[in-house]
């Protein structure tokens, strides 16, 4: 046997192949790979105290100095631009958002949640997996589309609806964004169902109920976590939106009295107000601070997705 | 005789559970030693005990000492020697997505081996000493994971062959194997012991019987009895060694 | 159930409801000599056990019929729905009504209690009535189960009219823009740049410039999400450190966009001295898209069953052995997915690079190197997802056309890079290796 113990006895030269140096490089670098992979694996952290950070180190000097904390979240007064004194109150800027992303959850989580149970348990295999590709697409679609077709095609229509004088509106930012919302609840609610197990099901069916019974019944209590969390999420994508209310819901800066006032919401102002600053000036600080504002309602909302799918898995363990 | 792999005092548990208890266990060069016992009783975690792979599974806790050729294997710097020098079989085959080429000329690759002729070589003898090589010597293009289960199985017999190992672990290697081929295996593995330490951790008995020089019985996370297969086989000192090896276990 | 079947017991009765029998010994039941009253018929049959099937158990089998006929010897009436049902189930409990939701629970417990009901005058048979006792069947739908099931269809269509609801009028509005921006769209309109203050021409200098964004984008994305999908699933242990980073990740995926272009002035146009430039908003963007990256990474590798990683490290191969030689060739087409929504993604973005590199109008070559490569990472730059906003919000005097067209031309570009993310899972789906 001449071959045996081929790799184990100190074989004469061989000659010299690119890929043998290759692999024998790759491999003699592991340890430095491996210290690139974990850095890389902890940048996600880095990342996100550097975005905290970096706004924070913007808005700071506003933020410990110069502003009128208890204005600027009690006062509907938005004028930064005001020589004699500029005001810098964001109450009109939170109802905005809060009207907009209200109104676009009251129509996307019934609207979402229904197409999610028609997805997970009514369709057929067929229309399950085109529905599923059409959502995917569907939440591809750029927010400044989105904005694009609020500002030209929902705006006429809602003023030939209501005879509104502003086309751009509460009404027309809440159905743009519950549109935009719809995907992420769908397929998030989507998984939760899905994750119920078909113990469940069958033990229901076994039992004579039908499939609405199953539905309302079983997979709703069964999956309300998730469900809860698709929601939040819905609602974590409504409030962060741009482009699309910054088209879409016109730019008064007023508290809303009906759906067919124009507002302005948080992320609006950021977006319209930045490029006219300057690096260093109040406006330039406040607007950053509106930015702490948005990242810590983000991290909430996240934080409580993210427990509440957490809870769903602690029960399962039971 | 010459001990190649020694237990002292090991014990194993995976959180609160315990799998291995207070081992003490020697096992001799170029012999089959065979290890019985019911399913839970420890076995397979002896077995990764000796290459450490142990290590993989987070919760393991391994106290004691594991000795091959008188090392540490705890100590050792290269872990990755040693697992080079232990071949391991695990009952459920994998056939790696490769080639079935590229499966058995993976570990050489590894260790450095790129030469063409001696992989062609060192492939062929593998596939060969597994008893798969008239089956599929002309579809070695082929991906490994295509192959039956059983081929699967011999395939990776192979691949623990192929970094012409010491020490070779076979857990239950013939669950997946037809009992003609399991036949053939066997008398390879006879063979094998001249140049190899075999362990071999089997359900049946009989298996044992036929291969192993060398016997250890295995219950509840214990080291029942150890000794030569024929004292084992015909007057066990332990009365559960004699209920087992005679099929009265229960 | 009307459809005589073999355990169907058929009888017929005379429809003169009070005549004086003629002779009940004559009468069999039969079509020839039937009983002559609805009464005495129930009295034969509860009399002579021979004529009662057996209701053991054998459900949903045997039926007794009575037929009210003119005359003797008459043909019957059509079979149809029989005017009186009642049901009988020996499983039962014993006081029931004779309905399908109580049945009785044997033969002659109804054969006595419709006898009483004849006499006291409260049941009667006229001419082409027909009724039927039968055994209640358990696989057939009771009233209550046809209601469950009316419920069942109405929660289907309520449903699907909901999810409907969701996505039509998406298709309706994106087919009327392209119906709007279909005579603009051309090659023409691709490749030329815009001119006279935007209001005409083509889109050629944002559309170079989103990809131009892209590509540095992908540049500073790409290594680091894969590589921290990597870690995520091949090295991190189930600590506590890893669930922060899991945490992490998904507030990365949260903020909102807006948040990030602050982010992207404060450290990359600032801080970091990079100006209002391409790279500044590729940094942006890609800090922004990197959950995408790492979670599809993700998904991705933890797809590759663990077998094949444990079969190399027993062999000896080092951990990033085992993953440049099994795991990534095994899982590189779906980390590719990823990265090909990272792109999708990457495009559209409007938000992040408002501040911290698009502009307006850069003037670029027309042909020549320029043309093809018009920005440096230094120079501000034309994005396709930024001229859609500024064209229909600060241009006045723009052709709905040429508006439509970007906003068309973009839907596109998003779309068809996502359709061919989706393509490329399903095929690698149909052919996997394992």
């Amino acid at each position: 046997m001449p071959e045996a113990d081929a790799n184990r006895e100190p074989s004469p030269p061989r000659p010299w192949s690119m890929l043998r140096t290759f692999h024998v490089a790759v491999d003699w670098c592991e340890p430095l790979v491996e210290w690139i992979i974990r850095i890389c694996g902890w940048s996600a952290i880095l990342f996100v105290f550097a975005i905290f950070f970096f706004v924070f180190r913007e808005g700071s000097e506003m933020l410990l100095g110069g502003l009128d904390l208890k204005e600027f979240f009690t006062s509907p007064n938005w004028r930064p631009d005001s020589v004699v004194r500029p005001q810098y109150g964001i109450l009109a800027l939170l109802a905005g958002t809060i009207s907009v992303t209200g109104l676009a959850m009251l129509i996307a989580v019934p609207l979402g949640l229904g197409a999610a149970v028609y997805v997970a348990e009514f369709a057929g295999p067929r229309s399950k997996e085109t529905l599923k590709v059409v959502i995917e697409l569907l939440a591809a679609i750029p927010s400044v589309v989105w904005g694009f077709i609020g500002y030209m095609v929902l705006g006429p229509i809602i003023i030939w609806a209501t005879g509104a004088p502003v086309g751009i509106n509460v009404l027309n930012g809440g159905i743009i964004l519950a549109l935009m919302s719809v995907p992420i609840i769908v397929s998030v609610s989507e998984d939760a169902l899905r994750a119920v197990p078909d113990s469940y099901r069958e033990a229901a069916l076994a039992l004579g109920a039908s499939r609405w019974e199953i539905v309302s019944r079983v997979l709703f209590p069964a999956a309300k976590n998730g469900l809860l969390a698709a929601v939040l999420l819905g609602v974590g994508r409504a409030i962060g939106e741009t482009m699309a209310v910054l088209m879409a819901t016109g730019h008064a800066v007023q508290i809303p009295h009906s759906l067919l006032d124009p507002v302005r919401t948080l992320t609006a102002t950021i977006a319209a107000e930045l490029g006219e600053t300057v690096s260093g000036e109040e406006h330039y600080g406040v607007l950053f601070v509106i930015g702490i504002v948005l990242f810590a309602i983000a991290f909430v909302v996240n934080l409580t997705a993210d427990l509440v799918v957490k809870g769903i898995r602690g029960e399962k363990h039971d | 005789m010459e001990q190649h792999i020694r237990f002292q005092d090991v014990s194993v548990s995976y959180g609160t559970q315990v799998a291995l208890q207070d081992i003490s266990l020697e096992i001799p060069r170029n012999q089959i030693f065979g290890i019985i016992g019911p399913a839970n009783s420890g076995k397979t975690t002896l077995l990764k005990c000796i290459n450490r792979t142990i290590d993989f599974i987070g919760s393991a806790k391994v106290q004691g000492q594991v000795q091959v050729d008188g090392q540490d294997v705890n100590r050792l710097r290269n872990v990755y020697d040693l697992r080079r020098r232990v071949g391991m079989v695990f009952p459920l085959p994998v056939g790696l997505p490769l080639t079935v080429y590229e499966n058995v000329a993976y570990a050489p690759r590894r260790a450095g081996l790129f030469d063409r002729h001696e992989l062609d070589a060192l492939v062929e003898k593998c596939l060969r000493q597994a008893v798969l090589w008239d089956e599929v010597k002309d579809r070695l293009q082929t991906l490994g994971t295509k192959l039956s289960g059983g081929q699967q199985q011999r395939l990776t017999l192979a691949r623990a062959l192929s970094h012409r190992p010491e020490i070779l672990c076979l857990d239950e290697f013939s669950i997946a194997i037809d009992p003609v081929t399991t036949m053939k295996i066997e008398d390879v593995l006879l063979e094998l012991k001249q140049e190899m330490t075999i362990v071999l951790v089997t359900n049946l008995v009989q298996q044992a019987h036929r291969l192993a020089d060398h016997t250890a019985f295995f219950n509840n996370s214990q080291l029942i009895e150890t000794g030569p297969t024929e004292k084992m086989f015909t007057e066990p000192d332990d009365k559960l060694t004699y209920a087992y090896v005679t099929g009265g276990f229960g | 159930m009307t459809e005589p079947n073999s355990d169907c017991l058929q009888y017929f009765v005379t429809g003169t409801s009070e005549e004086e029998p003629r002779s009940s010994s004559d009468a069999d039941g039969s079509r020839e000599q039937p009983f002559t009253s609805l009464r005495q018929a129930l009295e034969a049959l509860g009399t002579d056990t021979s004529r009662t099937p057996s209701s053991d158990g054998n459900r949903g089998g045997p039926t007794v019929m009575l037929t009210c006929i003119a005359r003797a010897g008459a043909s019957p009436p059509p079979n149809g729905t029989p005017s009186h049902q009642y049901f009988v189930d020996p499983f039962t409990p014993a006081r029931g009504k004779g309905t399908e939701q109580a049945p009785w629970d044997s033969f002659e417990v109804a054969y006595a209690k419709l006898t009483d009901l004849a006499r006291s005058q409260q049941l009667a048979l006229r001419v082409g009535d027909r009724l039927e006792i039968c055994c209640r069947e358990v696989f057939t739908a009771t009233a209550l189960e046809k209601w469950k099931n009316i419920k069942e269809a109405i929660a289907k269509y309520v449903f699907l009219t909901m999810a409907l609801t969701c996505f039509l009028p998406v298709v309706v509005i994106l087919t009327f823009l392209l119906v709007k921006a279909w005579p603009a769209l051309s090659v023409d309109f691709l490749v030329t740049n815009p001119q006279n203050n935007l209001t005409a021409g083509g889109i050629w200098a944002p559309l170079i410039g989103t990809f131009f964004l892209v590509l540095t984008s992908l540049l500073v994305a790409a290594p680091i999400g894969i590589l921290a999908g990597v870690y995520l699933n091949e090295y991190a242990s189930d600590n506590w450190i890893t669930r922060i980073i899991n945490l992490a990740v998904m507030n990365l995926a949260g903020v909102p966009s807006i948040v990030h272009a602050l982010f992207g002035v404060g450290a990359f146009v600032h801080f970091a001295y990079m100006g209002r430039s391409l790279l500044a908003a590729a940094c942006t963007v890609a800090v922004m898209t990197l959950p995408v990256i790492i979670t599809s990474t993700r998904e991705a590798l933890a797809a590759v069953p663990m077998s094949f990683r444990e079969a190399c490290w027993n062999m000896g191969a080092t951990r990033w052995q085992t993953i440049r030689t099994i795991v990534l060739p095994n899982s590189i087409a779906g980390i590719l997915t990823g990265v090909i929504l990272q792109v999708a993604r990457a495009a559209g973005e409007t938000a992040p690079i408002l501040f911290t590199g698009a502009v307006l109008y850069v003037p670029i070559a027309d042909a020549g190197w320029e043309y093809m490569v018009p920005y440096g990472p230094n120079d501000r730059f034309m994005a396709l997802s930024y001229h859609l906003f500024a064209l229909s919000t600060q241009i006045r005097g723009i052709s709905d056309e040429l508006l439509y067209g970007t906003a068309v031309v973009l839907i596109g570009l998003v779309l068809l890079v996502n359709s061919f993310a989706i393509g490329l899972r399903i095929f690698l789906r149909s052919r996997k290796k394992w």
